[in-house]
C-alpha cells in the first residue's frame, strides 16, 4: 500500500553496488497515553502514524519536525526503546520488532544512539574512559588490557586526547567534548547504523560545526550511516544525503536534500524554508507563511494533518488521507495539491488570511 | 547621540562564585535609537544575558555592577529595587526565553496581564479587563475574550509568549528587550513571533532590543548588530553592512560564527571551517584579545594586548587587530 | 595559526589597546567565601570526629572513672571538682564517664540501625525503583506497611517483647530505617533511571544488575548519605527517648536517656545532671545535621 521509498542508488551521489537497505521501516506507529496534570489519563497521543522509509547502507537520512511532530518518538521507536505499537523494522535481515532479550542485545550492537544532553548521556560518576569502555566490556570483547587499549584509540579518533581526558568525569567537560565522548562510546561496537537525536542542538555554534566535521570524518572512515534528526532544517540539509519533513506524526515530504530544498513539493516545507532566517546577502526576509497554532496530536485533523493551517487546504484535504507519490526522482510528497501544481480554487476562497500573512504575502 | 533613547557605558558586571571572580560582562557601550531594533549576539557565556539583566536590575543580590546605563537620560545603574521598579513595566520591558516559566500556571493569563497593568496604573478592575483584552488582540491572539479565562497549560507555546509580550506592553514601553524570546520555539513560530514583535515596534514606536544567539535572526530582523564575545562587544555594525551583499564582516570572531552556521545553500557533507577550543573560563580571562587563543588568524600583538573597540569605518566598530579582509560572507 | 608580524609602528601597536580591567569584586569578599565554604564542611565535621575520638579513643588513652559505678563517698560533687571534672551524680558515678559510655552506645546504635538501613533499605529499594513492573508495587506496600507503624510504639513494644538489650534495641529500629532508607533509594533511583545514561548503558549491553549497582548507586548515593546523616541524628534522638522511659539501656549501663531521666528529680537544684547530656545530644545531632548540610552542598544534591 505504501510505495517503496527506497531511494535509487545513484540519487545519493555515489555508486552503490549493494541496493538492499541497512534498515527498512515500514508503516511504524508509536502511541503513548497522555496525562493530564495530576496524573489522570488524557487522550492517547498518535505520535507516529504509519511512517515507513529506508536508509541504505553508507547513506544519511535527515528527519526535520518541529516540536510534536513525533520526530524523536520516531527515532526510539526504530531502536525498539520503547517498542513500536506496531510496524516493522528490518535491520540488517533482522525483524527487530520480533526479537527479545539477547537477540534484541546482539542487533543493538550493531545500531547506536547519540543524545541531544551531551551529560545527561554520561554517568556523572564514571570517568570517561570508562564511559567508552562500557560497550566492549559489556559485550566481552577482548582482554582488558585490550579493552583499555582500544578506548583510547576511539578517544583519539573523536579528537580528544587520552592521556588528558581519559580519567575525566563528565563535569570536567565542556559541551563539546562530552558529545564527543558519547559519540567515541557509540563507535565502539563499530556499529553500521548511528541514530543522532537532535546531537548537535543543545551546542554553541562553533563547537557544532566541530562536531559535525567529527560526524562527517566517521562516516568517511567507518563507513557509517546515519539517521539524524533535528528541528533545523539547514542544519539537516547539510549532513544528509536525502531529508524527510515531518509532521504531527507523519512523513510530509522525502526526497534528496538538494531536491527538497530548491524544489519543495510539500506546503509544510516551504513555510519551513520560508521562516527561516538567513545571513546569505540578498536573501528574503524570514516570513511566517503559516497560520494558526500546531493541532493536538491526541486529536490530530482528519484527512491531511496539516490542513488547518495549510494555505491551499481544500474539502479532499478533509476527507482523504494523501498518501506519498513519487513526483521527482527519489522525491516522495503526500499532498493533494503539491507546489507543482496550482493551488484549488476552493482553497483561495476558503482561506482566511491573517494580517501578519497578508502582509507577508502582500 | 543625545537622542538615544538608551545608552550603555563601559558597563561592567562581575559577581564571587566558588572565591572566584566571575567576569560575566567586562565593559560594553552601546546605543539604541527610539524606534530601532538591536540585535545583541553572542553564544553561551559572552555576558549577553547578563548585560541587559543588569540594566533592568534583575540581577542577584551580591553582583557588583559598575558603569552607565542610561533611559532617557535617567541612569539606571546604582538605583534601588524600587526606584528601578517604577521604571520596569513602564519605561522598558523584557521577555524572556521559556513562556512556561514567565507564567504562572495557576493564574488566568487574563489575570495576569491585568495584575501587570494595575501594578502601574491606576484603572478599576473591569477598565483593566477591557485592556488586557485589548492587548491580547495586539498581540494578535484570536478570541480574545475567551483566551483571558484560560490558562497558561492550555495555550500552545507561541501563544504563552504572546500573552507575556502582552503583558510587557502593558504600559507601552519605550523599550523591549527579548532576551532569546524566540529559542525555545519552532522555526515557524519563531518568525511568526519575530514578525508581530516588528508590527509591535512599528505601531507603539518602541525600540527593540533582541538577544539571541543566532546571526540568522540578525541579519533578518536587526537595524542594528551588536557582536559579544567573553563579556566584550567585538562587533558593532548595521545589519546591512554586516550581511548585505558585499557585507563586510570584519572582527575575526563574527567571521567564525558566519562561516560555522549550516546554510542552505552549502552542499551536503561540505567540511565545516572550524574553530578549535571554547570560549574563556570568565573567572581566567586571558590577557590580550579574549578570542586569541582559538582565532586562525592569531599573532603575537593578539595576545600581548587586547585590541579596543574603536570606529574604524563610518558607523562600523570592531576590535580586532586583523580584521577580515574582503568583504563577502559565506 | 598564521603567525604574520605585520609592520606596525610601536605606535599603532599600543594605539586603541586595551588593558585588562581592574577587579570589580573585592578580594576580601572571595576570600571571604571560600572561608565561609570550608567552615561550613569542618567545624560540624570536627565536632563530631572531636565525639568519636572522647567516646572511643580517650578512654585507652587516659583511664576514667567507670560509668556504671561510684562511690557513696563521692556523691554528688559538683562539675570540676578534682578527680570528676564534670562532677559525680547522687550514686557516686562520675557524669563525665557516663557521657563517654552512653555516647559510645549512642554512636553503635545510630551507625548500626543506620548501615543495616542503608544496605537492606538500599538493595530493596534500588530494585524497586529500577524494575518497576510488579516489583515496585510489591515492594512498596511492604514499605508502607513498616512506615506505617507508629515508629515509638513499634520499637517499645519490641523491647517490652524481646527484653531490653541494646541489640533488641539495634532490631526493633531497623524497622523503622530499612523502609525509610528504602524509600529514598526507590525515589532517587526513579530520577536516575530515567536518565539518559541509563539507557545508553542498557543499549552498551550491560546487565541490569551490573547498571544498578555501577551506575544508579554511585548516584543515588550523595542524596542518601545526606540524607543518612540527618536520620542518624533522629535515631539517636528516639534512642534517647527509649532509655529516657527505662526500656532501651538499663542501668546501670549508662546512657544519655537514662541520665536525663533521673535527672528530672532534682531539675531545680542541681539542673547539671539534665543539661549537660542534653547539652551533649544537642551539638551531637546539630552537627550531624549541619554536616548532612555542607555535605549536600558540596555534592550539589537537590
Amino acid at each position: 500500500m505504501t510505495p517503496d521509498n527506497t531511494a535509487p542508488a545513484d540519487n545519493t551521489g555515489d555508486a552503490r553496488s549493494d541496493k538492499k537497505p541497512l534498515l527498512a521501516a515500514r508503516d511504524l506507529v508509536q502511541e503513548f497515553i497522555a496525562r493530564e496534570a495530576g496524573g489522570a489519563r488524557g487522550g492517547v497521543v498518535q505520535a507516529v502514524s504509519s511512517v515507513s522509509f529506508d536508509i541504505m547502507p553508507g547513506e544519511t537520512l535527515g528527519v526535520v519536525g518541529e516540536t510534536g511532530s513525533g520526530k524523536s518518538t520516531l527515532a526510539r521507536a526504530v531502536l525498539q526503546a520503547p517498542r513500536p505499537k506496531s510496524g516493522s523494522v528490518v535491520f540488517r535481515d533482522m525483524e527487530l520488532t520480533k526479537l527479545r532479550g539477547s537477540a534484541l542485545l546482539s542487533a543493538r550492537r550493531d545500531m547506536q544512539f547519540v543524545w541531544q544532553d551531551p551529560f545527561g548521556s554520561l554517568d556523572p560518576k564514571w570517568q570517561v574512559r570508562s564511559i567508552v569502555e562500557e560497550p566492549l566490556a559489556a559485550h566481552s570483547v577482548g582482554t582488558r588490557q585490550s579493552r583499555r587499549k582500544r578506548a583510547e584509540e576511539l578517544l583519539d579518533l573523536v579528537g580528544l586526547d587520552p592521556a588528558r581526558y581519559g580519567k575525566r568525569h563528565s563535569r570536567e567537560l565542556s559541551g563539546g567534548q562530552a558529545q564527543r565522548v558519547a559519540i567515541a562510546r557509540a563507535v565502539a561496537l563499530e556499529p553500521s547504523l548511528l541514530i543522532c537525536d537532535e546531537a548537535v542542538s543543545s551546542l554553541d555554534v562553533l563547537i557544532q560545526a566541530q562536531v559535525l566535521n567529527l560526524f562527517e570524518r566517521l562516516r568517511r572512515e567507518l563507513n557509517l550511516s546515519y539517521l539524524f534528526i533535528a528541528h533545523d532544517l539547514a542544519l539537516v540539509k547539510q549532513v544528509s544525503d536525502r531529508v524527510a519533513v515531518m509532521y504531527l506524526g507523519k512523513f510530509c515530504e522525502i526526497g534528496p536534500g538538494e531536491s527538497v530544498y530548491k524544489q519543495p513539493l510539500h506546503p509544510y516545507t516551504k513555510a519551513l524554508l520560508d521562516s527561516i532566517p538567513s545571513t546569505e546577502p540578498g536573501a528574503a526576509r524570514a516570513t511566517a507563511t503559516l497560520r494558526g497554532e500546531p493541532p493536538s496530536p491526541i486529536n490530530p485533523p482528519s484527512g491531511c494533518r496539516f490542513r488547518t493551517r495549510c494555505p491551499r487546504a481544500a474539502d479532499r484535504c478533509a476527507s482523504e488521507v494523501p498518501q506519498p507519490r513519487e513526483l521527482a526522482p527519489g522525491h516522495l510528497v503526500a499532498c493533494h495539491f503539491p507546489l507543482t501544481e496550482p493551488a484549488p480554487a476552493a482553497a483561495a476562497a476558503a482561506s482566511v488570511p491573517t494580517s501578519a500573512q497578508a502582509q507577508a504575502q502582500g | 547621540m543625545s537622542n538615544a533613547l538608551l545608552e550603555v557605558e563601559d558597563l561592567r558586571v562581575a559577581f564571587a562564585a566558588g572565591g572566584r571572580e566571575i567576569r560575566a560582562v567586562d565593559g560594553v557601550s552601546y546605543t539604541v535609537e527610539p524606534g530601532r531594533t538591536l540585535a545583541i549576539i553572542g553564544e553561551s557565556g559572552s555576558g549577553k544575558t547578563v548585560g541587559c539583566r543588569a540594566i533592568m536590575g534583575l540581577l542577584p543580590v551580591g553582583t557588583v555592577i559598575s558603569g552607565s546605563a542610561r533611559l532617557n537620560g535617567t541612569e539606571l545603574i546604582g538605583l534601588s529595587d524600587s526606584q528601578l521598579r517604577k521604571h520596569r513595566g513602564s519605561d522598558m520591558a523584557m521577555v524572556f526565553q521559556d513562556p512556561a516559566r514567565s507564567l504562572n500556571p495557576t493564574m488566568q493569563v487574563g489575570k495576569q496581564i491585568t495584575e501587570a497593568i494595575r501594578t502601574h496604573r491606576k484603572v478599576g478592575k473591569s477598565e483593566a479587563r477591557d485592556q488586557a483584552i485589548e492587548l491580547l488582540r495586539l498581540v494578535r491572539i484570536p478570541a480574545p475574550e475567551r483566551r483571558f479565562s484560560e490558562y497558561p497549560h492550555q495555550l500552545s507555546g507561541g501563544m504563552r509568549q504572546r500573552v507575556v509580550i502582552a503583558m510587557a506592553l502593558a504600559c507601552r514601553p519605550k523599550l523591549l528587550i527579548a532576551d532569546e524570546a524566540t529559542t525555545a520555539l519552532d522555526v515557524t513560530t519563531q518568525a511568526q513571533i519575530m514578525e508581530l514583535l516588528l508590527e509591535l515596534q512599528r505601531d507603539l514606536d518602541m525600540a527593540l532590543i533582541f538577544i539571541s544567539h543566532d546571526l540568522g535572526l540578525a541579519a533578518s530582523y536587526a537595524d542594528e548588530v551588536v557582536v559579544m564575545y567573553a563579556g566584550k562587544v567585538v562587533e558593532q555594525a548595521p545589519a546591512k553592512r554586516l550581511f548585505g551583499t558585499g557585507g563586510t564582516v570584519k572582527m575575526r570572531y563574527t567571521r567564525a560564527l558566519l562561516d560555522a552556521i549550516p546554510h542552505l545553500e552549502r552542499p551536503a557533507h561540505a567540511e565545516l571551517p572550524v574553530v578549535t577550543g571554547r570560549p574563556p573560563d570568565p573567572s581566567a580571562l586571558p590577557v590580550g584579545c579574549s578570542f586569541a587563543p582559538r582565532c586562525p588568524s592569531a599573532a603575537d600583538d593578539c595576545t600581548a594586548k587586547a585590541p579596543a573597540l574603536a570606529e574604524h569605518a563610518p558607523g562600523h566598530r570592531w576590535a580586532c587587530w586583523h580584521p577580515c579582509e574582503n568583504g563577502a560572507t559565506a | 595559526m598564521a603567525a604574520q608580524l605585520p609592520d606596525m609602528t610601536a605606535a599603532t601597536l599600543t594605539a586603541g589597546a586595551q588593558d585588562p580591567l581592574p577587579s570589580l569584586v573585592s578580594a576580601g569578599r572571595l576570600r571571604w567565601q571560600r572561608i565561609a565554604r570550608a567552615l561550613r564542611l569542618w567545624v560540624p565535621g570536627g565536632i563530631l570526629i572531636l565525639l568519636l575520638f572522647v567516646c572511643f579513643v580517650w578512654p585507652h588513652i587516659y583511664s576514667i572513672p567507670p560509668g556504671d559505678s561510684g562511690s557513696i563517698l563521692a556523691a554528688g560533687e559538683p562539675p570540676f571538682s578534682p578527680g570528676h571534672w564534670l562532677g559525680t551524680d547522687p550514686n557516686g558515678v562520675d557524669i563525665f564517664s557516663m557521657l563517654v559510655y552512653g555516647g559510645q552506645v549512642s554512636f553503635e546504635i545510630c551507625l548500626a540501625v543506620t548501615a543495616i538501613g542503608m544496605i537492606v533499605g538500599g538493595v530493596l529499594g534500588m530494585t524497586a525503583g529500577y524494575f518497576g513492573s510488579w516489583v515496585d508495587p510489591v515492594l512498596s506496600r511492604v514499605f508502607d506497611v513498616l512506615i506505617a507503624f507508629p515508629a515509638l510504639v513499634l520499637v517499645l513494644a519490641i523491647a517490652e517483647v524481646l527484653g531490653p538489650s541494646e541489640m533488641h534495641l539495634i532490631w526493633a529500629l531497623s524497622f523503622l530505617s530499612v523502609p525509610g532508607f528504602a524509600r529514598i533509594f526507590r525515589a532517587s533511583t526513579l530520577v536516575a533511571r530515567q536518565q539518559p545514561y541509563i539507557t545508553a548503558a542498557r543499549l552498551s549491553g550491560t546487565s541490569n544488575w551490573k547498571i544498578i549497582f555501577k551506575h544508579i548507586l554511585p548516584n543515588v548515593l550523595p542524596g542518601v548519605v545526606t540524607f543518612g546523616l540527618l536520620f542518624m541524628g533522629i535515631i539517636v534522638i528516639i534512642e534517647g527517648a527509649v532509655d529516657f522511659l527505662g526500656l532501651g539501656i538499663q542501668i546501670p549501663q549508662p546512657s544519655w536517656g537514662a541520665m536525663i531521666a533521673k535527672g528530672q528529680n532534682v531539675l531545680t537544684a542541681q539542673p547539671e545532671y539534665v543539661l549537660i547530656p542534653s547539652i551533649v545530644l544537642l551539638i551531637f545531632v546539630m552537627s550531624l545535621n549541619l554536616l548532612g548540610d555542607a555535605l549536600r552542598e558540596r555534592w550539589g544534591v537537590r
